[in-house]
């Protein structure tokens, strides 16, 4: 006899999981193919189990949500959906202009990568405008599901669960909407509804908690931090015989660093740390980086919180006002860049205490070129000889900032910089880079190992186009310049059968090449 | 809470394994969790990992850096993958609570 199943909660209902924890990349032939829409070809709903985690009560009530989804979810969602409304008139936009063209159903990689018709990027959003119809227009009042309104059930919030975290918010079906329907916010508006009915996400859910308790996203406290600091400067004197530093918490120092905490812990993204110390070593500048400000990430955007989101970026506000810098740069970080860059001015700023003489802030990639052009550092080319390397655009980079000072500086400056670092540089599929650009598949808050069949989808159209250039010219680096990306290849790449080591950062080139003692 | 049996004594793990009273952990400990892990029996070196990553947590409270564990062991940089094959098994075996997410993610280890 089989024993009585302990009661389920709604919420265990709504985030029940059914994902396959064997998937692999399909094989490799250097062709994006699009999954065809016919009867019988498509999977229906195929990855409608691949859920993440739900974030537990204690993680919930330390950001200030309901400890688990709520009694009346239904009203509760509905009534955080008419204030996101009334707060963003464009959230509303989006949700009124679709005309269903079509221009958007195979532009998004989790859609080409597993055929699921409900990522295509329409469809995902239609979950949630189907439900604004219903309660918030004439028609769907009226007419119900014939105007295309749908009562918001257990199992459409199942599927806002599912979907809304198949989606990596990386905006690239934006680009080829007519109508410029931002899919990103209408991810991000689910997401914040399902944390405001107690329906949140663990991984990113506990990463902001983490962030806002310790300081950085992988709870690094300050005396951790500081121990770390000084067994990679160990590493690099060991290494290049020169004691280059890593300074933290510098009162006065000239440049403010700011960089994802990943950069101190993992591989390859410690490798870019190492580049940016030795450029900032080499040019002889004072710089710090800052206990208070040790992540440059802020998963706030992920779940479209604004609130988090600028209690995150607060940090960085005290860190500048601690440290007093005159400058403020920002390490190789995707999403991050695109707060920074398009968020912080309004978010902490106005930054009126740095030197108005510089961008604030400014991209490390600009930062280093700049060195490189003035002849201020010094790159030896053969250093990387090794290499034939292409890169990757980010899709926060590509998509939602800019760098230096013309239009695409995003896409030529980290370009130029790999080329000054290397002489073998190769680019991949022009309808897969640049504006056009592939999320890696793990950005957006879908970093985490329980989705990662959803991952393995999301990085197919990349995988194709790197295979293509491995196959034609040899590429053996994908240089990055996002920490997501950089974690998320390294572990999706060994279920392509490509070796983890193929994905670096643009800094590690630079770290490598860089031409370290006494100037001519 | 389940138990994971060490010879004659128990210990209490949590719903994911880890052991729920990391003061409770001695090479007996180990061995049953390494079991539990699948590891087979441990090495002196794999101990040596183990040992440092419980000193570096009870200092400071955090996950070390990979390369830091094997220079302060003694052993090649790359050791923690090439004596555990996965970093979160080692520090699962070493008794120490569960990471948190982002730690997993970020972590050089098979998947």
């Amino acid at each position: 006899m089989a024993e009585p199943a302990a009661e389920k909660t709604l919420l265990d209902v709504v985030t029940e999981a059914d994902t396959d924890k064997n998937a692999k990349g399909p094989e490799l032939t250097g062709e994006i193919n699009v999954p065809r829409v016919e009867e019988g070809r498509i999977v229906k709903g195929k990855l409608s189990g691949a859920k993440p985690h739900a974030a537990k009560p204690e993680i919930m009530t330390a950001l200030g949500f309901p400890d688990t989804l709520v009694d009346n979810w239904e009203e509760a969602a509905v009534k955080r959906l008419g204030e996101l409304l009334e707060k963003y008139k464009s959230l509303q936009v989006y949700l009124d202009i679709c005309v269903r063209c079509g221009s958007c159903t195979d532009k998004c990689q989790f859609f080409l990568g597993s055929g699921d018709p409900n990522n295509m990027p329409v469809a995902r959003a239609e979950l949630l405008r189907r439900v604004y119809k219903k309660y918030f227009t004439t028609e769907g009042k009226l007419f119900g599901k014939l105007a295309g309104a749908r009562k918001l059930d257990l199992k459409l919030l199942g599927d806002w669960y599912a979907y809304f975290h198949q989606c990596s918010q990386c905006r690239r079906c934006s680009v080829f909407c007519p109508y410029g329907i931002d899919t990103a916010e209408i991810s991000m508006a689910a997401r914040e509804i399902m944390d405001s009915i107690g329906l949140g996400q663990k991984y990113c859910d506990m990463t902001i908690g983490k962030l806002l308790e310790i300081g950085n996203n992988l709870g690094m406290n300050p005396k951790a931090l500081t121990n770390t600091l000084e067994s990679i400067e160990e590493d690099i004197e060991e290494e290049d015989g020169v004691p280059v530093k890593l300074p933290l918490d510098v009162e006065g120092a000239d440049i403010l660093l700011v960089t994802p905490s990943a950069d101190f812990f993992a591989s390859p993204h410690v490798e870019s740390l190492i580049g940016y110390a030795k450029v900032f070593h080499q040019a002889g500048v004072s710089w710090t980086m800052s206990s208070l400000a040790s992540e440059a990430g802020n998963f706030g955007m992920f779940v479209g919180n604004y609130t988090l989101m600028q209690k995150a970026a607060m940090r960085i506000r005290n860190a500048i006002e601690q440290i007093k810098p005159k400058r403020l740069i920002v390490g190789e970080c995707g999403h991050a860049w695109r707060i920074a860059y398009s968020f912080w001015n309004t978010l902490i700023g106005p930054f009126d205490s740095l030197d108005p003489n510089y961008p604030a802030p400014q991209h490390i990639c600009e930062y280093t070129l700049d060195l490189v052009k003035r002849g201020a550092i010094k790159l030896n080319k053969e250093a990387n000889d090794e290499f034939t390397v292409t890169f990757h655009d980010s899709c926060n980079v590509a998509r939602a900032s800019r760098m230096g000072s013309r239009p695409g500086g995003q896409f030529t400056i980290p370009r130029e910089l790999i080329k000054a670092s290397c002489n073998k540089y190769v680019e991949m599929d022009p309808a897969t880079t640049m504006e056009k650009t592939f999320c890696c598949g793990g950005g957006g808050g879908l970093l985490t190992d329980e989705i990662m069949e959803t991952r393995i989808a999301g990085a197919m159209p990349r995988m194709q186009t790197l295979h293509a250039v491995m196959e034609s010219d040899g590429v053996n680096f994908m240089a990055l310049i996002c920490a997501i990306c950089k974690a998320q290849f390294t572990k999706i790449m060994p279920k392509y059968g490509v070796p983890m080591e193929v994905a670096g950062g643009v800094h590690q080139l630079v770290g490598r090449a860089i031409e370290l003692g006494a100037k001519e | 809470m389940p138990q994971l049996v060490c010879g004659n004594e128990r210990v209490e793990v949590d719903e994911n394994g880890y052991l729920a009273n990391a003061e409770e952990w001695n090479e007996n400990v180990a061995q049953a969790l390494a079991d539990q892990e699948g590891v087979g029996e441990l090495k002196p070196e794999q101990l040596d990992v183990l040992k440092f990553m419980r000193s570096y947590y009870q200092n400071y409270r955090s996950f070390p850096i990979l390369g830091s564990v094997c220079r302060n062991v003694h052993q090649p940089s790359e050791c923690v993958n090439e004596e555990f094959i996965d970093p979160l098994k080692a520090w699962k075996i070493a008794g120490l609570p569960e990471p948190v997410d982002e730690v997993v993610s970020y972590l050089k280890r098979p998947v």
